[in-house]
């Protein structure tokens, strides 16, 4: 399963809260210039496994790697090749587009360069008009491109994506997915976690199904069409359990 | 059961739940009574040190033996400031104003000896009383209990649940106001209950201690208002607290002590050095009693020996030294009047200054209240200090009297070493000079006293109410 | 990518926020209103120091007219107050402390000076009673409120807006990034509380190790409030939570603490000698007309031999009796003024030791310290009256003792007060 140029590889993965596994033997490589999702229902273990690849949780056994870094001993090192963009986008409303990217930029130990925001801002799709504009006005969707924008500017091997169209309308989320494919052409290694069957169908090129901790199913793309939607929903459905809506 | 009392319940539910606010309102409790039991045993040790220094020195004073009146006029008599029972609620400038007074001949001594240049630094930190307990402590934990009220259901979105449900908007706040309004009252219990108990004392007035206690009933309602109107303005609990503790600090920590500096800066006192250079110049110019060819005391002399149809003072059927021993008293005195008047005037001013800035904090205006309605502001120190100086006068004079009358003034002259044993008058004479009796005020003028404070916390409560009401009116409204 | 180049960054995010900025300027005009008002306090102090020398040439030459007829040396000595007085020193105005209730001018004279060492001057208790507003006072009491404005939302306030998790995730975001802006909003509100501090330090020659003292305890002190915030940060309440619980701390540690303490204190040290030393001192001085002036004076001549060669008293009044049976009265109730003052000292040490565990009272104990504006200072100034009222006694007894007339010349030989 595991290509050898994988950027992110998570092997025999083992992440317990207390003593509750929440991700229990994860297995996992998500290699350069292409799009994984890993889809699974509420506490199936996918935000721990973006929490893991930050640094934030360590794992108790197993190998977590991320361009060969581990993140567990040098977190720092890590988020140097991650850009991640969590489930609600929150930046500054006090400050605008630009300068929110400026000052992310800057956390992340890289020059802001105003043209480079520029190409950026337009290549998320952002309105030339909005980039002095202060946040607090902006939509989710528009907060999204801002977010976006910065973490193409990053230009960094691995991006990690939380829920990323929750809340955005059909609209946006197709000028979403549009941008998610370019950064994928670019090189890098997008993972993404989300429990949109739908929307994961349409842009990732491998869908890992994730249950109490466990890959249930691993289906990659295939084909003009891709994915077939029916069959995967049904799978998805039946992983889940009766219980679940 | 009324909506109003249903929200009101369900708030101090919540309250009582939230652990913090229990911990904090036990904590109120706590030190209420710890201040109300130190202020008391305070009041009563300071009351009853003065009472035994006063015997002391009243009978120090009745013992002295055989002498010449003169002699008593320069031994002097030490009196003392009698600290009145509300003293114990709220003993307002007594620390800082000495509390016992050397009386003697032509001269004004200082009250001296206050608690303040006695006591370490910890004493400018504020002292620890029901007063200072009402006035700076309850209204703090009056905002952290209430500064959510309204804030919060609207950050939570659950006021227009409320209002759906076809809560009035009068309703809601009336509830909120009940609940903080309850927390107030209990707040203030600890202390009124301590109140009562110093009323229980001899000596403590009905009216004032009303007015006292009214006093810190429209302060505390006019936090209640206040905390309810600003948790209904902002949109954020934070906003909310944060305003609120804002107006905490201005209004009761940073302008009580800006005031007296822009007061102070604005009215400027002589000092005691100036003032006892300028009595020294005046007197002077009235009459040089060390130069025997002086014009005033000539004509002095001219003036008396006229009185008595006689032609020297040796003809006189009293002492002409007494006499004019009496004749320089007076003239003194009446410049320590008019110097002590110019002062007191000054700090009078200075000190409406002070409650004229009351307008931009409650906090000076409840304190004016209830140093004024328990009689220890300056008025009643200024009280004291009148007294002090009539009966230095009266006392001073009385012995002046004895001189020209008991003593004659061949023996007064006399330079023989019999001439002063012949000079000395009766030791039963001393017991027969009145005693000092600090004569406090009464009710009426005490309590007529805290009206302007009282008047500027009902401008206070109109204004805030005024203000909710119109909050009330749009609330909801925002986003 | 620089250090230097976050905290610009950080800095513009700081500045954007307006309760940072409001507060931050809030805190920048109430220092220097502080310190304006402590010039003020510590001008008008100068101004009246000033103006004694006029006054007293207009008193003493006039006093000294009507003397130089009879060169009488007692009357010299009993009608002639001589000034003394406590200068502010330049650090005065950052800290009135006792200033304003103490006396910083007082006459005396060659009389009892027991009687007379305890005297205040005019000030109105109303307003002294809420304590001075100066530098001290902005720091003590108000700055740590500043830092519980501009801290306690530190983390919480990124987490409540969902924006913890994209900074922590990035390399210079996370822990680095608290410190950061923890290092930038306590060195804002240091520069706020120090710049016109120091400023107004240079102006008034203020020694270079005292400023840097006040600078260093400006930094302590806040980093004793920055410090409580952080921990209270770390159980991860909501800002609101964080906001209460530390004004609730500045509550107790501010206000109930030290009113609590010097309640605790006054108790244990127990007062009460003042007015018992000066009804005593009153008693002995008076009581000397009832007893033979011989005793008088050999008791005087058995603590001072140097006057005992003086003439035997004559059967008229003689002023050197009459001054003899003052300093007896001194000398008499000294073991009390001792006592007194041991008192005073005893509650002032103990108050000190609180401010090693609470630094409110520390800073305070330590900025009227370093100003020479407390108890310590006053007592100091005491001791100076007392060291001249001695030298005014000898300088009054060569005349008395020895039957010296005291001309209009001799006034002006009389010592000065600074000057030895």
């Amino acid at each position: 399963m595991i290509s050898n140029n994988a950027v992110i590889s998570l092997s025999e993965m083992i992440v317990a809260y207390d003593a509750l596994p929440v991700l229990d033997g994860l297995t996992l490589g998500v290699p350069a210039g292409s799009i994984t999702a890993l889809l699974g229902g509420n506490g199936a273990g996918k935000s721990t496994t973006l929490a893991t690849l930050l640094g934030f949780v360590q794992a108790r056994s197993g190998t977590v790697s991320v361009c060969g870094i581990d993140p567990a001993i040098d977190p720092d090192a890590a988020r140097r090749k991650i850009a991640y963009l969590p489930e609600n986008v929150a930046l500054y409303d006090h400050l605008t587009a630009q300068e929110n990217a400026e000052y992310l930029l800057a956390l992340s130990d890289q020059k802001p360069d105003a043209d480079a925001i520029s190409r950026a801002f337009a290549s998320a799709g952002l309105q030339e008009g909005a980039w002095r504009h202060r946040l607090g006005a902006f939509s989710k969707g528009m907060r999204q491109k801002v977010a976006i924008a910065v973490a193409l500017l990053r230009e960094v091997p691995v991006l990690l994506l939380d829920e990323p169209t929750s809340g955005l309308d059909p609209a946006a989320t197709a000028d979403f997915n549009a941008l998610l494919s370019q950064v994928r052409d670019r090189g890098t290694a997008v993972l993404m976690v989300t429990h949109d069957l739908l929307s994961a169908a349409d842009v990732a090129d491998r869908i890992v199904f994730l249950e109490s901790g466990q890959v249930t199913d691993d289906v990659a793309a295939d084909g003009p069409d891709r994915f077939d939607v029916r069959a995967l929903h049904a799978r998805f459905q039946s992983a889940r359990g009766p219980v679940a809506a | 059961m009324s909506a109003v009392r249903l929200i009101a319940r369900d708030e101090l539910r919540l309250m009582a739940r939230n652990r913090v606010a229990v911990i904090a309102f036990v904590l109120l409790v706590l030190l209420t009574l710890v201040a109300v039991a130190s202020a008391w045993s305070h009041q009563r040790n300071i009351a009853e040190l003065r009472e035994r220094n006063a015997h002391a020195a009243e009978s120090a004073f009745d013992r002295q033996p055989d002498r010449h009146p003169h002699r008593v006029v320069h031994a002097g008599h030490f009196i003392f400031r009698p600290l009145g029972p509300l003293a114990a609620f709220d003993p307002g400038v007594d620390a800082f104003t000495g509390n016992s007074m050397f009386l003697e001949g032509h001269r004004q001594n200082t009250a001296n000896f206050g608690d303040v240049r006695q006591s370490s630094l910890l004493v400018r930190f504020g002292l620890l009383t029901p007063a200072f307990v009402l006035q700076v402590v309850a209204p703090l934990l009056l905002i952290f209990l209430g500064y959510g009220v309204l804030a919060r259901e609207r950050e939570r979105g659950t006021l227009r649940v409320l209002l759906l449900q076809g809560a009035g908007r009068g309703e809601v706040v009336g509830g909120k106001l009940l609940a903080v309004g309850t927390v107030a009252m209990l707040a203030g219990l600890p202390a009124m209950i301590g109140f009562a108990l110093i009323a229980g004392q001899p000596g403590a007035l009905v009216l004032p201690m009303l007015t006292i206690a009214g006093g810190y009933l429209l302060y505390l309602a006019l936090w209640v208002l206040l905390i309810v109107l600003v948790s209904a303005l902002v949109r954020r609990s934070l906003d909310a607290l944060l305003a609120l503790l804002a107006l905490w600090v201005v209004t009761v920590v940073l302008l009580p002590r800006l005031a007296p500096d822009v007061a102070g800066a604005a009215v400027p006192l002589d000092n005691r050095l100036q003032t006892d250079v300028a009595i020294a110049r005046d007197l002077r110019a009235m009459g040089d009693s060390h130069d025997p060819d002086d014009p005033y005391f000539d004509e002095f002399k001219q003036s008396v020996l006229e009185r008595y149809d006689v032609g020297t003072v040796e003809e006189l059927p009293v002492n002409y030294q007494g006499l004019l021993a009496m004749e320089g008293e007076q003239m003194t005195s009446k410049l320590f009047d008019q110097y002590a008047d110019k002062s007191y005037n000054a700090q009078e001013r200075q000190n409406w200054m002070v409650e004229w800035l009351g307008v931009l904090s409650p906090a000076i205006s409840v304190r004016s209240v209830s140093m004024a309605a328990a009689g220890t502001d300056f008025a009643g120190h200024r009280r004291f200090l009148d007294q002090a100086e009539a009966y230095r006068y009266e006392l001073v004079q009385q012995l002046n009297r004895l001189q020209a009358e008991a003593v004659s003034y061949a023996d007064d002259i006399a330079e023989d070493p019999g001439a002063d044993d012949r000079r000395r008058v009766a030791a039963a004479n001393w017991a027969k000079m009145p005693d000092f009796g600090f004569r406090p005020a009464t009710s009426a003028e005490l309590a007529r006293a805290a009206v302007p404070g009282l008047l500027m916390l009902v401008g206070w409560l109109v204004l805030a109410g005024l203000a909710l009401a119109s909050a009330t009116r749009r609330l909801g409204w925002a986003k | 990518m620089g250090e230097m180049n976050l905290l610009k960054h950080e800095l513009r995010l700081l500045f954007r926020q307006r309760l940072t900025s409001l507060s931050l300027m809030l805190l920048a005009l109430l220092t220097v209103t502080s310190i304006l008002a402590g010039i003020a306090e510590v001008d008008r102090q100068r101004a009246d120091i000033a103006a004694i020398p006029a006054a007293q040439n207009e008193d003493i030459s006039a006093i000294a007219s009507w003397i130089d007829e009879d060169k009488d040396p007692g009357s010299a000595a009993y009608y002639s107050f001589h000034p003394t007085w406590d200068e502010p020193s330049p650090l005065a105005f950052a800290a009135i402390g006792m200033r304003d209730v103490s006396p910083y001018i007082l006459r005396v004279r060659a009389l009892s000076l027991e009687a007379q060492i305890y005297d205040g001057d005019t000030f109105n208790p109303e307003l002294a009673l809420p304590g001075q507003f100066d530098f001290a006072f902005v720091l003590v009491f108000l700055a740590p409120l500043f830092v519980i404005v501009l801290f306690h939302d530190l983390v919480s306030g990124e987490r409540e807006a969902r924006r913890a998790r994209t900074l922590e995730a990035l390399p210079r975001g996370g822990r680095a990034l608290w410190r950061r802006r923890s290092a930038l909003r306590f060195g804002l509100l240091w520069l706020v509380l120090a710049a016109p501090f120091t400023t107004t330090a240079i102006i008034e020659n203020v020694g270079a190790a005292p400023i840097a003292l006040i600078l260093v305890t400006i930094a302590a002190y806040l980093f004793f409030w920055v410090g409580l915030a952080a921990l209270i940060d770390r159980l991860r309440w909501s800002s609101v939570a964080n906001a209460a619980t530390l004004s609730a701390a500045w509550l107790v540690l501010v206000l109930i603490v030290p009113t609590l303490a010097n309640v605790a204190i006054n108790r244990a040290i127990p007062v009460n000698q003042g007015t018992e030393i000066a009804m005593a001192n009153q008693e002995v001085v008076h009581g000397a007309w009832e007893i033979p002036r011989e005793d008088t004076m050999e008791r005087f001549y058995a603590n001072h031999p140097r006057w005992s060669d003086s003439e035997p008293l004559g059967p008229d009044f003689h002023y050197k009796w009459y001054f003899a049976f003052h300093q007896n009265g001194d000398e008499a109730v000294a073991p009390q003024a001792r006592a007194y003052r041991q008192g005073l000292e005893g509650r002032d040490a103990h108050a000190r030791a609180l401010g090693w565990v609470l630094p409110s009272v520390g800073v305070q104990a330590l900025l009227t310290r370093i100003a020479g504006t407390d108890l310590t200072a006053q007592l100091a100034y005491q001791d100076r009256i007392r060291a001249f009222h001695e030298r005014l006694r000898n300088f009054y007894y060569e005349y008395l003792f020895y039957d010296r007339p005291f001309g209009k010349d001799d006034f002006d030989r009389a010592p000065r007060f600074g000057s030895s």
